[in-house]
């Protein structure tokens, strides 16, 4: 599965770079994640809880950088499994300045399987969506509480 | 004691009768594998493999051998011995990988086999299931096969990096000069998606092993269950006449279960490692991605033909997706759709290649027509692209092209021998319900008013009744036992394993006619290796014409019996035997059967040289394959704004031979029509690049549902088939292969003044609007 | 295709149930036409469902003056069998007919329709073309709020912990008024690939769409400019516009939101041959 779009952030470019690799911010604001450990060099190790709706399932999992390029680019390498089923996806992340705030472009590929993939065919796409948004929802709340 | 004092004449062989079957069936009296209870029950739940292609690193299964309540677990190295999943079929240098029942080292396809729980209740096993913890190294999937056949694909099989489990070829006449002479040559590739088969009850299997006895009972949902008990026993290393199958009611298999699995004697290894009854019950998920799936054809098909629409030549490459493994029947499925790529037409120069692909999916085989709607689908769509190319009217061209009444029987350029028919007749009657011709005027009226209308006509011919056992890899014929009970009241015991078909009742029908007796006076049974000799089973259109010929056989021998019996108490040698009653053709005196039943068994004296009591029993061997035919016309209409298709008119015309019970011939070429509609219009098993199925559910797998149905309308012709003494061909897989061609001719006929020429299944709305946005550009 | 284990409690009265959905990891079940499947996949697992199915006290159909006032607990077959229904707010009558197929219409509840907020559902089209307004209960509290307010986002409402939907109020249908519900049907699942509710009167217009974004939307430009032109094909023209529009294998993102166009052209048509 594909997935690509934008958001724009309210802080500066260097700033927002620096935020979204560094594995407190990152857990705060992935949904269900409340710690990241770190396991080797800009590696790190996850549990997530994520639940929508009624659904609800536990993620063990591995969360890369690669091929980082400050301030403008890098690679999001996530991996989690459980018993609903598993995921594994990379985005490469451009950052552009926009007067004082950044915007924030991914693309990527997303892999999903197990039950999930087999019977959440329908809304799959549209939850990946919702969790990106979620996602730089709180970066943004995150980034701005930092600033100020 | 109740007798039969009543006797009848009334025929009831070619009466519409409701099924014997029904009542229980209704009311939920019936009783299926998942109704059976036994004392001191164990439940197994399978751990399946989430990936499409992966390493076991390793499995721990540790957690859930400590659940409370779960009595074992097995893993693939526990296993190893038993087995392998046999496949029945046999071609020429093909790749049979060793397929065992529970996955060894690694994984081929999502759902394989990885550890089974066995607990005291299924809620305990399935709760165990989840605390196995299995790692796994993922490996790059293929589940297209015509990529995994293309060079830099991902070996599915590490031993075999090409993918390739077979190259067949056939061919028959002349098929370069046939081309070279060709005024005209239409190629097209032409698709058959995967189909999931869908049994409204999943698979299922009870296994019970005597320790005194040292003898295992497998109930299981079955077509098949003396070729079961062969193939399992082989598989546990266990002496055959120690295994009993029981086919209990069977809810639906069309073809899906004409196999063995690796369940079937997974759970026997289980029961005799335990010494516990165990009940595995396939969820409707399982069924979905590890019960065989059908179809996956890609055939590039070219056809070479004269101005004037003779066909002069057909070839055919043929790329079949076999999944990673072969079940029973996998690899022999394509070549029936080569042997029945000539379909109803007078062409001789045929060549066919055939291309098995191995790769990360489900094994497919055997579905409800199983390689001849492919076969008819193609002929069908190239008949049509044929006649577009040459403008002619695509009744015209297959009228031309028909084989003649008088060329019966017919040597096919595939190796067949055509029993008999008269194919334009289907055609004729087809059209002539629907109105053939005025709806080409509502057409052109239509056309100028901006509305699509598509009239699709198929006319289809299927290789049934199978068959001569040279030809199958398990022995073609069928037996029947009928027995007279001291009562007079008859049990017929038949090979064939009906499941939906309604033997009980046509069965029936057929000793009711022979032996002159009510209908409730016969009972049926089937499916019991420990009550009915050795049979072969219920699949491709067989049941009546193989196993019905078999009941007809043995009820000859049976009267033979009753006549030297009627002879002895009617003291005289002039006895004809009819209607239930022997008579003695000097007096006129008559003795009942139920009297002649009864003097059999007491035998206070006996015929010279006969036995007591009244039992027979006839093996019969088909000297051929039937032929059954017909032809579909289908109106439809595409909506310009959404691409949705409406079915206005569905006529089917079958000619099946001589028929039995027309209500049932109807109920199984509506069945037929609602399963080809299915693929036409909806169904599709689709993998994604990774081996997931995506439609992993009913939720994403679109099965037609009775509201989506339009009426259809069935008529018939009668050629009886002069293979067996009913004169029956066949009828179970009909609708099917005759559907599906008709419908896609129809909307591409609807959709031709956009200039296109084919569509690929299925036919969704927005396939057919990007067609329409394309075409009108 | 079994669940995990959990407790079941069948409160006898709503104060009860209330009581015991303020506890953590309790779940309301209603209907089970969602929330069952989803448990016997192992995709939810609550620990606690507690059954307000059987509350009386959720489950009636009600004419208060210009407002109908339907219990949460109402099963859709109640609804469209409905005479009150039919006669006085017909785009329900009319939405709820089509949803899934006569077992789960014979289950399902309307309350557990709004709650659960499936992109693809067919009741939220009518309930934002309705303006209706959900009536939430929890332990010690009671709000209103609009149905524009109350779909957050896919799957996600307005809901907070303990709280459930006890009634829904729609607006009783003013004479002249002439409605609509146009679906598109996924095949296998029944859902709603889009679906378009449509009120509209001589001075009045509303469109309701599902199916086509995260959740279901008033189309308030589509609305404005049927308004003024009257011209159903202008309206629906922009009636997907800037919408995030959902994408599986059913469906690809650009043939939705053509397909809202269409369906949303259907209504508005059929609506207003419908006015009095």
């Amino acid at each position: 599965m594909k997935i690509n779009g934008s958001y724009t952030v309210p802080i500066p470019r260097d700033q927002a770079y620096k935020l979204l690799q560094d594995p407190a911010i990152l857990a705060k604001c992935m949904p269900g994640t409340d710690h990241l450990e770190k396991i080797g060099e800009d590696e790190y190790e996850m549990k997530m809880k994520m639940a929508i709706a009624s659904f609800s399932g536990l993620f063990t999992g591995k969360v890369k950088i690669a091929d980082a390029h400050p301030p403008d680019s890098f690679t999001l390498l996530v991996e989690g499994s459980g018993k609903v089923g598993f995921l594994k996806g990379s985005g490469l992340l451009n950052l552009t300045p926009q007067e004082g705030a950044t915007e924030v472009k991914y693309e990527g590929d997303v892999q999903v399987g197990g039950t999930i993939a087999a019977v959440g065919q329908r809304l799959l796409e549209s939850t990946s969506k919702m969790i990106i948004k979620k996602f730089f929802e709180k970066f943004s709340e995150a980034a701005s509480q930092q600033t100020t | 004691m109740a007798t039969t004092t009543i006797t009848k004449t009334e025929k009831l062989v070619g009466k519409a009768m409701r099924r014997q079957e029904d009542p229980r069936l209704i009311t939920g009296s019936a009783t299926y594998v998942d109704d059976i209870q036994m004392p001191g029950m164990h439940h197994a739940c399978i751990l399946r493999s989430p990936h499409g292609a992966a390493n076991i690193k390793s499995v721990d299964i540790s957690a859930a051998l400590a659940h409370p309540g779960v009595a074992a677990v097995y893993v693939g190295k526990d296993t190893e011995k038993v087995g392998p999943v046999p496949c029945g079929a046999s071609l020429p240098g093909l790749r049979v990988p060793h397929h065992y029942i529970l996955a060894i080292d690694r994984v081929y396809f999502i759902g394989h086999p990885v550890a089974v729980v066995v607990a005291t209740d299924k809620y305990i096993a399935r709760d165990a299931v989840d605390l196995i913890e299995v790692e796994y190294e993922t490996l790059q999937a293929v589940t297209d096969p015509e990529k995994a056949i293309a060079a830099g694909a991902p070996p599915v099989h590490p031993e075999w990096p090409d993918n390739v489990a077979f190259n067949y070829h056939q061919e028959g006449g002349d098929v370069d000069a046939a081309f070279a002479a060709a005024e005209v040559v239409v190629k097209q590739r032409i698709t058959s998606q995967r189909l999931i088969p869908s049994s409204m009850e999943t698979r299922g299997v009870v296994a019970d092993y005597n320790t005194g006895d040292k003898a295992l009972t497998i109930w299981s949902s079955t077509q098949i269950p003396h070729l079961m008990r062969t193939l399992v026993a082989q598989m546990l290393g266990a002496p055959e006449h120690k295994v009993r199958v029981v086919t209990p009611e069977v809810g639906g298999g069309f073809g899906s279960k004409l196999n063995v699995y690796a369940e079937e004697a997974l759970m026997g290894f289980v029961a005799m490692k335990l010494g516990h009854p165990v009940k595995w019950i396939e969820s409707r998920r399982e069924n979905c991605m590890c019960t065989i799936h059908g179809r996956g054809h890609v055939d590039y098909f070219e056809v070479a033909a004269k101005k004037d629409g003779t066909i002069l030549g057909i070839k055919l490459k043929l790329i079949q997706d076999l999944g990673a493994y072969h079940q029973l029947l996998t690899p022999a499925i394509p070549t029936l759709s080569v042997l029945m790529m000539p379909g109803l037409y007078r062409c001789q120069n045929v060549r066919a290649d055939i291309v098995g692909a191995f790769t990360n999916a489900v094994p497919t085989d055997a579905y409800r027509g199983a390689g001849r709607p492919e076969a008819t689908h193609g002929i069908e769509r190239m008949v049509d692209i044929l006649a577009a190319e040459l403008n002619m009217d695509p009744a015209e061209i297959r009228l031309k092209n028909f084989i003649h009444n008088d060329e019966f029987p017919y040597a096919t350029g595939t190796g067949l021998s055509y029993d008999s028919g008269n194919y334009a007749a289907p055609l004729h009657k087809a059209m002539d319900l629907v109105g053939y011709h005025n709806l080409r005027d509502e057409q052109k009226k239509a056309r100028g008013e901006g509305r699509l209308m598509g009239i699709g006509l198929s006319t289809y011919g299927e290789i049934c009744a199978f068959g001569p056992s040279p030809a199958t890899p398990a022995g073609g014929w069928e037996s029947a036992t009928v027995k007279i009970e001291p009562s007079g009241m008859v049990t017929v015991m038949t090979g064939s394993s009906p499941h939906g078909q309604g033997e009980e009742t046509t069965f029936a029908q057929i000793t009711a006619d022979e032996l002159g007796v009510g209908i409730d006076d016969v009972i049926v049974l089937h499916g019991d290796t420990a009550i009915v000799q050795y049979g072969i089973g219920t699949f491709g259109s067989r049941g009546t014409a193989v196993g019905g010929t078999a009941v007809y056989f043995a009820l000859q021998e049976l009267k033979k019996k009753i006549k030297k019996y009627g002879a002895m108490l009617l003291e005289s040698e002039d006895v004809s035997f009819s209607d239930g009653v022997c008579v003695c053709n000097k007096s006129g005196k008559t003795v009942t059967l139920a009297e002649i039943a009864g003097a059999s068994h007491r035998a206070m004296k006996l015929p010279p040289g006969t036995q007591p009591g009244m039992v027979e029993t006839y093996f019969w061997e088909p000297p051929n394959f039937a032929f059954p035919f017909g032809a579909h016309a289908v109106v439809t209409e595409v909506n310009r704004e959404t691409g949705d298709i409406e079915i206005k008119r569905y006529v089917a015309v079958d000619d099946c031979g001589n028929i039995i019970n027309p209500l049932i011939v109807a109920g199984q070429v509506h069945g037929g029509v609602v399963q080809g509609l299915g693929q036409a219009l909806w169904e599709q098993a689709v993998y994604d690049d990774n081996g997931q199925l995506v439609t992993g559910e009913f939720m994403d797998y679109a099965i037609p549902r009775a509201s989506m149905i339009p009426w259809i309308e069935t008529e018939h012709t009668t050629t009886p088939s002069p293979v067996n003494p009913l004169g029956v061909k066949g009828v179970g897989e009909a609708g099917t292969i005759g559907c599906s061609p008709a419908v896609v001719n129809s909307v591409v006929d609807a959709l031709s003044t956009l200039g296109i020429r084919h569509i690929d299944m299925p036919m969704t709305p927005e396939k057919i609007w990007n067609l329409m946005e394309g075409g009108r550009a | 295709m079994i669940s995990q284990q959990f407790e079941y409690s069948a409160p006898a009265s709503l104060q009860e149930a209330l009581e015991l959905l303020s506890k953590e990891g309790a779940k309301p079940l209603a209907g089970g036409m969602s929330l069952i499947p989803m448990m016997k996949l192992r995709l939810a697992a609550p620990e606690q469902l507690i059954d307000i199915g059987r509350l009386k006290e959720l489950n009636y159909i009600r004419r208060d003056g210009e407002e109908m006032h339907i219990g949460a607990g109402t099963t859709h077959w109640d609804v469209e069998s409905s005479p009150i229904v039919r006669a006085h707010c017909p785009l329900l009558s009319e939405t709820v007919g089509n949803i899934g197929d006569i077992q789960v219409r014979n289950r399902g509840t309307i309350g557990g329709s709004a709650a659960h907020a499936d992109p693809s559902a067919d009741y939220p089209a009518a309930f934002c073309a309705l303006e209706a307004r959900f009536k939430l209960v929890k332990k010690g509290g009671e709000r209103i709020v609009g149905a524009s307010d109350f779909f957050v986002d896919m799957l996600t409402t307005a809901l907070e912990q303990g709280e459930i939907i006890a009634e829904v109020i729609v607006p009783v249908e003013k004479q002249g008024t002439g409605v609509s519900y146009q679906k598109c049907v996924q095949p296998a699942s029944g859902f709603a690939i889009v679906g378009v509710a449509v009120r509209v009167s001589h001075d009045f217009v509303r469109i309701g769409v599902t199916g086509l974004g995260a959740k279901a939307y008033r189309a308030a430009n589509a609305e404005e400019i049927y308004a003024s032109t009257r011209d159903a094909s202008k309206a629906a023209a922009v009636v997907a516009e800037g919408a995030d529009s959902n994408s599986d294998i059913h469906a690809s993102a650009s043939y939705r939101k053509h397909l809202a166009k269409i369906y949303t052209q259907r209504a508005l048509k059929e609506a207003a041959s419908r006015m009095g």
